[in-house]
């Protein structure tokens, strides 16, 4: 078991520096020069010049790595272009929005996939299970920046419930802060429930035709205890690696409802970093999602082995 | 002629808004109003975002002298200010007993520190050149002069944008994350990629404004969502790429209303003057000929705009009414056949940017209406920071189509690096003399001259001035109807409930 950890956690390691010279190498590519873009329509070369020395884009692209990914693995992200604050600064204000945003929506994904789901599957053949299945199409296919501007034409422009977007700081008071992760965490979590929805109904139909669960049902086991505990836990299996892959794409993904909700989170930033050509910000973005994907992939694997004793690490 | 222009942009305002009488301004209350993308910092002087300037300039910052509602320059931390007989020297005779919001006191030294950076290359400071002409900044009680090397009529307007604030002598480092200045409404938090909050700063030194005890500016990017916060009730006001359907939609909710008032973007579809065939100012003529601008205000904008046929709108000082080619289809066939190209033998690339909707949606009607005229056009959509790059710095382009939004922008015209490479020599010789002019009104009949000769030369197809849309809940007042500078100034702003 150890040894199996420190080998994946090599890999995993080695996958997020190999993102980091990825998205340098690719920011070199792409044309654009920020300081060009900061200085705007009018900038004079001069001007031009003397911002890109005092922001460091006159040294050449391999000590500019060096320095940069030595700084990182110190904690040092460097300072924004564009902002001209500490990386570290900016992403830890976003993360505030970003992770109870996607925490919530997951929650509120589970908490309609996980039962639709597994009722599906049970009722199969009944009128129950294709009004899922094509409540789950439907769900999937719809846009989420759609859903969400529905959701603000329902509740903020004609019920006045909920603040048309926007973002309350928790410090300044969580309720408010709350309030305005309610709207984008169901437009995103809706989308997502869709596919958990699927995911589960399949995983559960799988498990169900398999020869154990009849031996357990002919056994005269109550059809709570089959379900729950022999049929549920080994679906799990695919069910937890959707759910996490989901959480990756959530964070990640949430770019166009933070957008529709005006939401400070990482993907607006990102947004706003590619725009501008801020290096630093852009690269520490591309690695906490590289993180964030590497991660959750890591706890899934150590997660099969707690529902699965089957499977070993070898 | 200079008070025509106030007159004009009275009538044009009058003409335009919706008809309803103003209460009497009422203290207290605050107005949230909605910007489109988070300002990188505060400081317009580090900066060109015009998202600095439109939260900051007029509110928190002031300069020596700034822009008024009607476009005029008018004395802001400067009471008054003299050009010598040569024009060789420029003294400004400051406002007395002035504070800055962190208490102290405004002086000459803030000044002559502020310049002394604004001059030096090295400072970071955004726009040197705008200062070139001065030799030297000195002070002497309350007064501050101006020493130049040689006249420039320019520079007094330069004066007046945001690059020319001034803070505290001193704190320029700071003031990119804690801005100090001396307007009506100081800095008081700002939320990050959210909203900056501002409050009424009681020891203005202007007695009663400003009325609002405290603004907020709320980052929304997302144009349906701006209008939904604007209906729920969320904001007040949306000053700033209001789109044209949300201001039809606007006019017909009860609560809200709109006004359409004067700018100075000129949405200019950009042809690059060196590049064959684009050289041939018969090609360029065809191009003008077959290019119906009424017909892309209605198809970009929703009728709101004024089709203009220069680099001017009528908002700026040295505007003129030229038309020298008018939509005449036939026309343009004949001046391609004149120059060479049969019909579908003449293919150019256009390419529009992707962040700007006007431009994308009124570069699509052009060149459905170059296709008609008998020219191929390939059009793709380019990324922002690709334009910059490519065309915009590159200059490897055909055709592009943006909105010129700088005020007093036609200097650009005596440049043939600037991306139209259009190179004029007596476009350059009018442009010396109405820097070196000694009146404004000089150096207006030169830059009217210049406007007159590159519509001449169709060195590009300047199309229309889209109306500064804004719409407001029903009880707020005050705010400007007209965008002569980009700031959204709420000084005079205020809400009748």
């Amino acid at each position: 078991m150890l040894s199996y950890l420190v080998r994946r956690l090599a890999s995993a390691l080695s996958s997020i520096f190999l993102a980091a010279v990825l998205v340098f190498a690719a920011l070199l590519a792409i044309p654009g020069d920020p300081a060009e873009i900061i200085l705007g329509l009018n900038a004079s070369p001069e001007a031009a010049a003397a911002l890109r020395h005092q922001l460091g884009l006159d040294v050449p692209p391999v000590p500019r790595f060096i320095s940069w990914i030595g700084g990182v693995v110190k904690g040092d992200f460097g300072d924004s272009l564009n902002y001209r604050r500490p990386v570290s600064q900016l992403l830890v204000g976003r993360l505030q929005v970003s992770v109870p945003l996607a925490l919530a929506a997951m929650l509120i994904a589970c908490l309609i996939a996980l039962p639709l789901g597994i009722l599906a599957a049970l009722r199969q053949g009944s009128w129950l299970d294709p009004l899922i299945v094509s409540f789950a199409q439907i769900g999937a296919a719809i846009p989420s920046f759609w859903l969400g501007l529905m959701l603000i034409l329902l509740f903020s422009v004609e019920l006045g419930w909920l603040p048309a977007g926007g973002y309350t700081p928790w410090e300044r008071s969580p309720a408010g802060a709350l309030r305005s992760l309610i709207l984008p965490a169901i437009a995103l979590g809706l989308g997502q429930a869709a596919v958990i929805t699927r995911m589960t109904r399949a995983s559960m139909l799988e498990v169900l035709r398999l020869d154990y669960v009849r031996t357990a049902s002919a056994k005269g086991l109550p059809r709570r205890r089959v379900i729950l505990v022999h049929t549920l836990r080994n679906a799990l299996v695919t069910i937890v690696t959707i759910i996490g892959l989901s959480m990756a794409q959530l964070l990640v993904g949430a770019i166009v409802i933070e957008q529709v909700f005006s939401l400070p989170g990482l993907g607006r930033l990102a947004l706003t970093a590619i725009g501008a050509r801020d290096y630093p910000l852009l690269q520490a973005e591309v690695l906490l999602y590289a993180t964030a994907i590497v991660g959750l992939s890591f706890m899934v694997d150590v997660l099969y082995g707690l529902l699965d004793p089957r499977i070993r690490y070898s | 002629m200079a008070r025509i222009i106030p007159a004009l942009l009275l009538a044009l305002t009058l003409a335009l808004s919706a008809a309803q009488e103003t209460p009497e301004p009422v203290y207290g209350g605050q107005a949230v109003v909605a910007i489109t993308a988070e300002p990188p910092g505060w400081d317009p002087t580090v900066s060109t975002s015009q998202e600095i300037a439109r939260v900051m300039y007029h509110n928190v910052y002031e300069g020596l002298v700034r822009i008024d509602s009607e476009g005029q320059i008018v004395p802001a931390l400067a009471e008054s200010w003299e050009v010598s007989e040569d024009g060789l020297s420029l003294s400004f005779t400051l406002r007395e007993g002035v504070l800055f919001h962190d208490g102290s006191e405004f002086g000459a030294d803030d000044v002559v520190a502020k310049f002394e950076r604004a001059m030096d290359p090295d400072s970071g400071h955004t726009h040197p050149e705008y200062y070139e002409a001065i030799d030297e900044v000195t002070a002497d009680g309350n007064r501050v002069v101006f020493r130049l090397s040689r006249p420039s009529s320019a520079l007094l307007y330069n004066l007046a944008r945001p690059d020319s604030i001034i803070y505290p002598a001193g704190t320029s480092e700071s003031q990119r994350s804690n801005p100090i200045g001396t307007g009506p409404f100081r800095f008081v938090e700002w939320v990050p990629g959210s909203e900056v909050r501002l409050e009424r700063f009681d020891d203005y030194y202007i007695d009663g404004v400003p009325y609002l005890d405290a603004v907020t500016f709320r980052i929304i990017g997302d144009p349906n969502a701006r209008f939904a916060a604007l209906q729920a009730g969320d904001i007040d006001m949306i000053g700033v790429a209001l789109s044209p359907e949300s201001a039809l939609l606007a006019e017909a909710d009860p609560n809200l209303k709109v006004t359409q008032g004067a700018n100075t973007t000129e949405i200019t579809m950009a042809l690059n003057n060196t590049r064959e065939p684009l050289n041939d100012p018969l090609v360029r003529q065809a191009i003008t000929h077959a290019i119906d601008k009424e017909a892309i205000v209605e198809g970009a904008n929703f009728g709101f705009g004024t089709v203009i046929g220069t680099h001017a709108t009528p908002v700026e000082p040295y505007w003129i009414e030229v038309e020298p080619y008018p939509y005449d289809p036939e026309r343009a066939r004949d001046l391609l056949e004149q120059a060479g190209f049969e019909e579908g033998e003449l293919t150019l690339s256009f390419e529009l940017p992707e962040p700007y909707n006007i431009e994308r949606t009124a570069g699509q009607v052009i060149a459905q209406q170059l296709t008609e005229a008998g020219i191929d056009v390939e059009v793709s959509i380019v990324e922002w920071g690709t334009w910059l790059e490519r065309i915009f710095l590159g200059g490897d382009y055909d055709m592009t189509i943006i909105g010129h939004s700088e005020p007093r922008d036609i200097n650009v015209y005596g440049n043939p690096d600037y991306y139209y490479h259009y190179d004029n020599p007596e476009v350059r010789e009018l442009l010396e003399q109405a820097e070196l002019a000694t009146s404004q009104e000089e150096a207006m009949e030169h830059y009217r001259e210049i406007a007159r000769i590159i519509a001449e030369d169709a060195v590009n197809v300047w199309t229309f001035n889209p109306a500064y849309l804004v719409a407001a809940q029903r009880d707020l007042y005050g705010y400007w109807e007209n965008q002569p500078t980009v700031a959204i100034d709420m000084t005079e702003a205020f809400v009748a409930r």
